[in-house]
């Protein structure tokens, strides 16, 4: 486990099971009026195809940097009052969260649009790689090009 | 069972014997891991090599790293690089193959 926590920024990467309760309530602060998080979780079905569960790889030392410096990106661009980070890595079962990101702030609008660009953003740059494994018992690894 | 970490000698264009040798960790995640065997390859390279001599090498050497070397990144000492650098002794260099983390 590789773990940033701090007053207002806390980024983390586990085998664990995520806790969603544990990452809103760090979000929770008298300054913020909207909080908002986003779940990314193991999903069954992709057209025909079904998945069983997603097993996660990461380059822990520098996907724990990076997410560091998109929770500072955030915070530079808009008026934030705290920013959470989690990832998950190994295996992900169906419905099971692989992520977790979320903001809070004085004004919706700003966690909304915080969290938005944190899950875009760290789909593009985290070294972070998932392998899907499909109910007929094959693997693969996805590729986002 | 001990693992072996493959080594790769690259040169850069100027191929003296006399150039004093550097050495790289070449980190390799998800597929380039799974077809090559090993999360990790050492790399002797000629002193100031640059990341493109080390990545030509590598492909010279690996045909699996061949097909991944127009759309994977570098990371140099755990910050992407995405110009050609200088590397120095002891570096870690990743090749980040195309991401998906969330």
């Amino acid at each position: 486990m590789l773990e940033v926590r701090e007053k207002e920024i806390w980024i983390l990467l586990t085998d664990r099971e995520l806790d969603t309760a544990a990452a809103a309530d760090f979000l929770r602060d008298e300054r913020a009026g909207g909080i908002d998080l986003f779940l990314g979780t193991t999903r069954r079905w992709t057209g025909d195809r079904e998945t069983d569960e997603l097993e996660y790889e990461a380059y822990g030392s520098m996907a724990i940097e990076e997410m560091r410096r998109l929770a500072d990106i955030a915070f530079a661009r808009w008026p934030l009052v705290s920013v959470v980070v989690h990832h998950r890595i190994g295996v992900v079962s169906a419905t099971e969260s692989s992520v977790i990101v979320g903001a809070s702030s004085p004004h919706r609008s700003d966690a909304f649009e915080a969290t938005r660009f944190l899950i875009d953003t760290l789909k593009e740059n985290i070294p972070i790689w998932k392998r899907e494994r499909f109910a007929d018992g094959h693997t693969e690894w996805v590729e986002n090009r | 069972m001990t693992p072996i970490t493959p080594t790769v000698t690259a040169r850069t264009s100027s191929d003296s014997i006399y150039t004093p040798a550097i050495s790289v960790r070449v980190l390799l995640f998800s597929v380039l891991r799974e077809r090559l065997g090993t999360p990790e390859i050492e790399v002797q390279i000629d002193s100031g090599a640059s990341t493109a001599d080390l990545v030509r090498s590598l492909t010279e050497a690996y045909p699996e790293i061949r097909s991944y070397a127009n759309v994977m990144r570098l990371a140099v000492n755990e910050r992407y690089v995405d110009d050609v650098v200088e590397l120095v002794d002891g570096d870690e260099v990743a090749l980040i193959t195309p991401v998906s983390g969330g």
